[in-house]
């Protein structure tokens, strides 16, 4: 059945690359100047795409030294080798810069249609420099790429922005990458927004568009991605669709969607209650699965994503795509609101205003307990659904004295109040919503992400040995590289069989020459130790992989690990096997053997 | 009885596999923006409304054609033949739906069923799309949405509207 009636129109007759575009497109906004260059070959096979190819880009295009707010700064953003293809699973899109809340290099990716659409237009990847003096968005459609006036967009929010530029580039499904109000003010754990409800969530990506006076990137593309061997590409997608997605690793993603691992996490005894005092939360049941369902009035998909996790949600007047677990934890239950509708309208305002549900809420909750505990009364209360409502409107626009406090996110704000016992931040990113007093990977994923705490780059939570030490660093190098190649792929952390042996295997018929899944392997280690090499040259040491006071002193509250902390001299037993099992010195170098090895000595 | 393709768009999610997969069959290449399925996407709404031909029963395409390269076959799916199409345009004006196109020689192409075993049904894990004989319940789907019919635009605009009105009616 497959291929009938195929004909040669003059469509084919630009030839590309198989499954790469091999071209990218360069907009220096200082200079008003937008040109491409071809896709380096020599760095495919070493990085491979997204995040990797993006890292090597960048790489080269900064001084590590850069103020990630300058106009020197750089921004990449890359797709993948399966971007746009049928491979499920393959639509996301990498950003790699540095952050401005973080001062680290990093990495965040998207979710949504941008990825692919940025490919049909005809480019691997999209690198921004430079700084424009006046507003503009960058319009992508196909071949014909400019700067608009972005002056009248200027103070809205994501989806009106949206909205706007699908009218004002005239077509209907454009996809747009869009800044709100709290990337116009720089906030650094603002984000950019994509398909309203979507986002580079994490490190203040929508601060360095801001910075840059760049509101938005509206793209359009009509041209296609090319394989080898069709008619094998699908038949092998095919069946390792059938045989290893739709299994029983991966469905519930299709059932559920995040909000499954509130009972989840809340059975294991870690799910941050109360800003990080207990390790469950006797209201769950307000805001997990159950919930969401009884709210849910679709399933929403990525494009190329047969499982659907995206649960669209109505209460009352509010809907919104999700909430999804990081908020239903640290926009709920962390800050003590138990109320579904307060976290749909707190996910929905920080979706439109630009701001990372996870660090907004971490804040926020550390501030309640400030209040709580007399340091600093903010007028926040755990459990006012109300004042943590109107806060975040308030950081989004500066507008309060105490929104101008927690803009500046959990470790600034705990600085200026005396407060860093409560802060719960590594790097000055704040946690994700995984306990690691009950979870010790959880802990060692924190304190040596390149972005500070992640929880995208180990997830151990599923171990049947969460507090031995050797077994957990183990995991945690293993998840680490893997995931190095993983989200250079741009696959969704929700294949969770997903693995390089057939990753190789459909490289190889997409490309047409020999992969292999060792290459791989190693291109993981290889971003991950490059990554790390930034990080040195910035300044960062093996003290700043390190966890919050609260984890290494305070015993947690409530639940079956009731009691527990990740003492000092444990954390620093595992940090220091951990390097050592990477091949790096005492304070975490890498060291040169490991370089040669993985092909860096030379950087 | 004959199968037929119907869409649902309260259960589509709005993935697009089912173009990916139609341009990879039709072209040899994934170009979503070839398909002869479309999506019509509502992100910031939730919703997601496939455009499917309808194979209506007097086609428009087919009577607008003036070189008998449009047919009703043995199926009771309406073909296009490439060697008689003189590139006039004629169906793609004609249609209500947005659901037949040229190519860049101006040729029209068309939704065929492939052949009765459409690319699309198979890729679509929602089930939003089904070949199969008709029932009451997927008649009046499809009722609904052959009613909304657009005389005016280019098919992408064509389909847009067919996916608002469906939007409407969805969430009322």
């Amino acid at each position: 059945m497959l291929l009938p009636g195929l004909f040669v129109s003059p469509f084919m007759k630009e030839k590309n690359m198989n499954l790469y575009v091999g071209k990218l497109l360069v907009v220096d906004l200082t200079k008003k100047k937008i040109s491409t260059e071809p896709l380096c070959q020599e760095w495919i096979r070493q990085y491979w795409g997204s995040w990797g190819l993006a890292l090597r880009y960048y790489w080269d295009a900064v001084d590590p030294e850069v103020d990630p707010l300058s106009a020197n700064n750089v921004i990449v953003i890359m797709t993948g080798p399966f971007s746009g293809t049928l491979m499920p699973l393959t639509s996301r899109l990498s950003l790699v810069s540095k952050s401005p809340h973080t001062g680290t290099i990093f990495t965040s990716n998207v979710g949504g249609a941008f990825g692919p659409e940025l490919k049909y237009a005809g480019y691997d990847g999209l690198i921004i420099k430079g700084a424009s003096d006046s507003p503009v968005y960058l319009k992508i459609i196909d071949d014909q790429v400019s700067l608009e006036d972005a002056s009248a967009l200027m103070g809205k929010g994501i989806f009106e922005t949206e909205e706007c530029l699908e009218a004002a580039v005239g077509f209907t499904g454009a996809k747009t990458l869009a800044i709100g109000p709290a990337a116009e003010n720089l906030i650094t754990y603002s984000m950019i927004g994509s398909e309203s409800y979507r986002q580079f969530g994490r490190g203040g990506t929508g601060a360095l568009f801001g910075s840059k006076n760049l509101k938005a990137v509206v793209c359009k593309g009509s041209k296609s991605v090319q394989v080898a061997d069709m008619a094998k590409f699908i038949e092998r997608v095919t069946h390792y669709k059938t045989e290893n997605l739709f299994t029983e690793d991966n469905l519930w993603a299709n059932s559920d969607g995040t909000a499954v691992l509130v009972d989840a996490t809340n059975e294991m005894g870690i799910h941050p209650t109360r800003n990080y005092t207990a390790g469950i939360s006797e209201q769950k049941d307000t805001l997990n699965s159950d919930a969401i369902k009884a709210a849910k009035l679709s399933d929403r998909a990525c494009a190329g994503c047969p499982l659907g996790c995206g649960k669209f949600t109505r209460i009352g007047e509010t809907e919104v795509e999700g909430p999804e677990y990081e908020t239903l934890c640290l926009g709920g239950s962390n800050c003590e609101v138990h109320d579904l509708e307060a976290v749909i309208k707190y996910n929905r305002s920080c979706d439109d205003l630009g701001l990372d549900t996870m660090s907004c809420g971490s804040t926020i909750s550390m501030a309640m307990e400030m209040a709580e505990s007399g340091r600093h009364d903010f007028g926040l209360k755990f459990g006012d659904a109300e004042e943590y409502l109107k806060v975040v409107e308030e950081i989004a626009n500066l507008s309060t004295e105490r929104g101008r406090d927690l803009a500046m996110g959990a470790k600034k704000l705990a600085e200026k109040y005396h407060s860093a016992d409560l802060s719960m931040e590594v790097k000055g990113l704040e946690l994700p919503a995984y306990e690691p007093r009950g979870n010790y990977g959880m802990g060692l994923a924190y304190a040596t992400s390149e972005r500070g705490a992640c929880h995208l780059r180990a997830f151990t939570i599923f171990s049947e040995t969460p507090f031995d030490i050797e077994t957990q660093v183990q995991d945690v190098i293993e998840a680490q590289n893997f995931n190095g190649i993983k989200w250079s792929m741009c696959y969704c952390d929700f294949w969770g069989s997903i693995n390089t042996e057939i990753t190789a295997e459909l490289l190889t018929v997409g490309l047409g020459e020999e992969v292999t899944a060792a290459e791989l392997d190693q291109a993981g280690e290889r971003i991950w130790n490059l990554s790390r090499l930034f990080n040195q040259r910035i300044g960062f040491t093996s003290k700043d992989d390190n966890l919050p006071g609260k984890v290494l002193k305070n015993p947690l509250k409530k639940g079956p690990n009731a009691g527990k902390t990740f003492n000092s001299e444990d954390f620093s037993a595992a940090l220091q096997f951990y390097y050592k099992l990477r091949g790096w010195d005492e304070q975490g170098q890498p060291g040169a053997a490991k370089l040669a090895e993985l092909g860096l000595d030379q950087l | 009885m004959n199968k037929m393709l119907f869409a649902d768009p309260d259960k589509c999610t709005g993935c697009n596999r089912c173009t990916y997969v139609c341009s990879a069959v039709k072209t040899g290449q994934f170009a979503p923006s070839r398909a002869h399925i479309q999506i019509n996407n509502f992100p910031h709404k939730g919703f997601a409304a496939p455009s499917i031909c309808f194979q209506c029963p007097g086609a428009p395409c087919h009577k607008a054609c003036p070189a008998n390269a449009i047919s009703r076959n043995a199926d009771d799916v309406v073909v296009v033949d490439a060697e008689k199409c003189t590139a006039c345009g004629n169906c793609v004006t004609a249609c209500p739906y947005g659901m037949i196109e040229q190519n860049e020689q101006k040729v029209a192409y068309k939704c065929d069923c492939c052949d009765g075993d459409p690319a699309c049904v198979k890729e679509c894990f929602s089930g939003a799309l089904v070949f199969q004989e008709k029932t009451p319940a997927l008649v009046k789907i499809k009722g609904l949405q052959m009613k909304q019919r657009a005389t005016e635009g280019l098919p992408a605009e064509k389909r847009h509207q067919l996916g608002k009105a469906l939007l409407l009616l969805s969430r009322d």
